[in-house]
């Protein structure tokens, strides 16, 4: 029956993954056998490796080559992150795994913390100038309260992305969006640019929410806007385009290294 | 003993189940509701469209209201006429609400999350009696959340099914327990979510498991004392027809369950029961053979259970699309001949229609995009296409495991023989792994990564029920998980995952009107009268809505 499972559906995720893990609860991943994390390893490319990364070096989602994990520091929670996924984040529940799976998995996850960390290039602290003054950052992005909420804060920045993406993210903004995990939609686009024309004027901003009668946008100069899609002349969802401008030419390679150090030193702390 | 509820200062009551009664202290009291449905009313729900007497609206399974006050025409003023907010059990993990509500002689009685039962006034909201049975934060569910479907009407009973597989007859009046039986052992997997179907002095349940390897069997106790009458197994043990498809002892662990309410032909008495998935769902390596009677739906006698005749829709199938979508039973014209027919929009995207007399294949038609057959033959089997299986690395297929439609119900309008579904558009990286079954634990072999979020979409479609073929469709920003209502006004009410209850115009797919009611809707719209003004009834997130036009 998958049904009615099959169900489902994030919440029904939920339950199962909390079945599959309760039935986890007597195995150590200490002790985790190298048949197992070589199973694991073929399960992670397959659930885990678009996200974080073949090599668990991190993408859209965080690099994984990390002793302590910001939301999985022991095995318990490790499991239990496998399984639910993180609520707001792009992490997915994984409702079809099994005790095994679950455990192969956690246990090639924990085994990338065991691995050397990339070296972050560039100076963070001349970074932050970049950030404040040439790059104008604060703009549209928040870190620790300051700044306008145009783009995504990046008070955590630093724990959620790796190296390579941040700096794709500063020199060709539209090569990817970061995504959200609703419970009711999936995994979406979440700064989607969207543009929409009526009999007032053309509209181009970033999907705040939408259904199947009306559109909710910001635009980049943060006023809200809400349109009933029937009363549009046209309404456009414009993948692959971000409104943030890159900064491949404006900052010189120096600086791109400063700013992506910057932003990786950004792990919420004040 | 006749419960009844009585209203004082009502200013109309139809004489359909209103009684003047003189008594000596109290004159002229308006009796509008009476705690009892009878059989013979069973049998005449789908043209009484005051009651909505069973889980799809009759035992054609149409879910299709003849109430025509509320047309294209005057929809735009549909509005809350009342709503109710359901109470939290504090059992962990429950509170999605899937249950359709039934309507009786002016009581309104539903189910809650996970397995509670609700009486409410029908024409107020106001609530009559709740009940909750006691079920441990423990209970196993395994491979779907913490739902429940609603309830059967029968006599003076209301019969609820609970996730910890129990089966009980509740006083429709008062909600106080007349018998409780065990249907199933849940600490292995069995549970019950379905909404029971009310037969002739029978209640009739399935159940579901097969994502811990239960092996599935529809169930038919009496409805006066709870005694079981039948059980029918989906999996048959070794020498039993059908048994030739599976190898070794597959059989024991073979899934098959019977997890959605069927239909009823009284004429033939015959019970339509469909089937869901092998176990384990992924890895058909361990289960070769067509896997009978998984994914199949069955013909049975409701007095013995024997089995008339099957059709199987996904043989030996490995992407979990169970045959769990209700099946509509429709007599009509097909290639020139007068026949009685089942429907049934599928998991896997493909249409059907099968003479349900005989059980012979009519027609297969694709509904939804999918990779996975060439199409289906003149048996009715698939033609599978290669590399479509889960794979160790993953293969991509459309449509996804929660398939092109689930098991929020579809509608057909006998009077334009259009059958309207909702349609799920996305498909599925399907992988496979090892599977070892442990009572009680998840027995899957394998998963799947879906293709959501802006990958995926979906659409309300209707289909001229007699080829299959789309007539009109109605996008969804993404794949529903809620069902459909067409009415006899001209209307198709459904709903979205962005928690929009909306109307659209049956002749045309042009969305009318449209309510935002605050949540995820998961569940199927129903519809009654009272005192002769038509409602329809929804519930978005924890709250029934109930609208109206004044």
């Amino acid at each position: 029956m998958a049904k009615v499972i099959s169900l489902s559906i994030v919440l029904a995720s939920l339950v199962l993954s909390f079945s599959a893990y309760a039935q986890t609860n007597d195995t150590s991943l200490a002790n985790i056998s190298q048949s197992d994390l070589e199973a694991g390893q073929g399960r992670y490319r397959v659930l885990c490796a678009r996200c974080h990364g073949m090599l668990g070096e991190g993408g859209e989602g965080p690099s994984l080559k990390r002793a302590r994990l910001i939301h999985a520091p022991n095995d318990e929670a490790l499991f239990s992150v496998i399984s639910n996924g993180i609520p707001g984040t792009g992490m997915p529940a994984n409702w079809a795994l099994g005790p095994s799976d679950l455990v192969q998995i956690a246990g090639y996850v924990k085994s990338l913390g065991q691995l050397e960390a990339e070296e972050i290039p560039g100076d963070a602290i001349r970074g932050r100038l970049v950030y404040e003054t040439k790059g104008n950052c604060s703009a549209c992005h928040i870190v620790s309260g300051i700044g306008r909420g145009v783009g995504p804060e990046l008070t955590e920045v630093g724990m959620r992305r790796n190296i390579a993406y941040l700096r794709e993210s500063v020199t060709n903004p539209s090569a990817d969006q970061p995504r959200v995990s609703d419970r009711r939609k999936g995994t979406l686009n979440s700064f989607l640019t969207v543009r929409a024309v009526s009999e007032y004027g053309v509209y181009e901003g970033m999907r705040i929410n939408e259904d199947e009668f009306s559109v909710q946008m910001r635009d980049i100069a943060g006023d809200i806007y809400s349109f009933e899609k029937s009363k549009l002349i046209s309404y456009e969802k414009n993948f692959g385009h971000s409104l943030m401008p890159g900064y491949g030419v404006t900052l010189s390679e120096v600086e791109i290294d400063d700013l992506v150090s910057y932003l990786m030193n950004l792990k919420g702390e004040n | 003993m006749l419960r009844r509820v009585i209203y004082r200062h009502v200013n109309f009551c139809r004489i359909s189940f209103c009684k003047i009664i003189v008594a000596a202290s109290v004159s002229l009291l308006c009796v509008s509701s009476f705690a009892d449905t009878s059989y013979e009313q069973l049998l005449a729900d789908e043209q009484n469209g005051d009651d909505w007497l069973s889980y799809s609206g009759g035992y054609r399974s149409e879910r299709f209201s003849p109430l025509a006050q509320i047309s294209p025409a005057n929809v735009a003023d549909m509005k809350v006429m009342w709503a109710y907010q359901m109470q939290p059990t504090g059992i962990s993990g429950a509170g999605l609400q899937e249950s359709t509500p039934l309507v009786a002689n002016g009581i309104m009685y539903l189910t809650e999350s996970p397995s509670s039962v609700t009486a409410l006034d029908a024409r107020t909201g106001n609530l009559l009696w709740h009940w909750r049975p006691e079920i441990s934060n423990e209970v196993l569910n395994i491979g779907f959340p913490r739902i429940n479907r609603g309830v059967a009407l029968l006599d003076e009973s209301v019969y609820v099914a609970t996730l910890d597989a129990r089966l009980f007859a509740l006083d429709a009046g008062t909600g106080a327990v007349r018998w409780e039986t065990k249907v199933a052992e849940n600490s292995v997997g069995f549970s019950l979510t379905l909404a029971p179907l009310a037969l002739d002095g029978k209640i009739v349940v399935g159940v579901s498991g097969a994502e811990a390897g239960v092996r599935g069997y529809i169930d038919a106790y009496d409805s006066a004392t709870g005694e079981r009458l039948w059980r029918t197994f989906t999996v048959p043990e070794p020498g039993e027809p059908g048994s030739e498809t599976w190898q070794g002892d597959a059989w024991q662990t073979g899934g098959g369950s019977t997890w959605l309410t069927g239909s009823f032909d009284a004429e033939l008495n015959t019970l339509y029961w469909t089937t869901g998935n092998p176990a384990p769902d992924w890895n058909g390596d361990v289960r070769p053979g067509d896997n009978l009677f998984t994914c199949s739906v069955l013909a049975l006698d409701p007095d013995t259970g024997e089995m008339r005749w099957y059709f199987q829709y996904t043989p030996h199938d490995t992407h979990d699309w169970d045959a769990n979508q209700i099946p509509v039973l429709i007599d009509a014209e097909f290639e020139g001949e007068q026949r009685k027919m089942l429907a049934l929009a599928n998991r896997n995207a493909f249409y059907y229609l099968i003479d349900r007399e005989s059980g012979e294949f009519l027609l297969g038609e694709p509904y939804s995009y999918q990779t996975w057959a060439e199409g289906i033959d003149d048996t009715g089997r698939p033609i599978v296409l290669p590399n479509s299986e889960p794979t160790r690395e993953g293969n991509l297929v459309w449509p996804s495991l929660q398939g092109a439609t689930n098991w929020f119900s579809p509608s057909y309008n006998p009077r334009t023989q259009q059958f309207f579904v909702p349609n799920r558009r996305m498909g599925a990286i399907f992988y496979k792994a090892d599977a070892e079954y442990t009572p009680g634990a998840p027995f899957l072999g394998g998963g799947e990564q879906a293709l959501d979020g802006d990958n995926a979409t979906g659409a309300i479609v209707a289909l001229d029920a007699m080829t299959g073929l789309q007539q009109w469709e109605f996008e969804l920003l993404t794949p529903p998980w809620s069902g459909v209502m067409a009415t006899a006004g001209g209307l198709v009410f459904a709903s979205s995952n962005e928690g929009i209850f909306f109307a659209l115009d049956a002749r045309t797919g042009n969305p009318v009107w449209n309510f935002n009611s605050g949540a995820h809707i998961r569940t199927n719209p129903m519809g009654f009268a009272v005192d002769d003004k038509q409602r329809v009834a929804i519930i978005g997130g924890q709250t029934l809505f109930v609208f109206g036009v004044e």
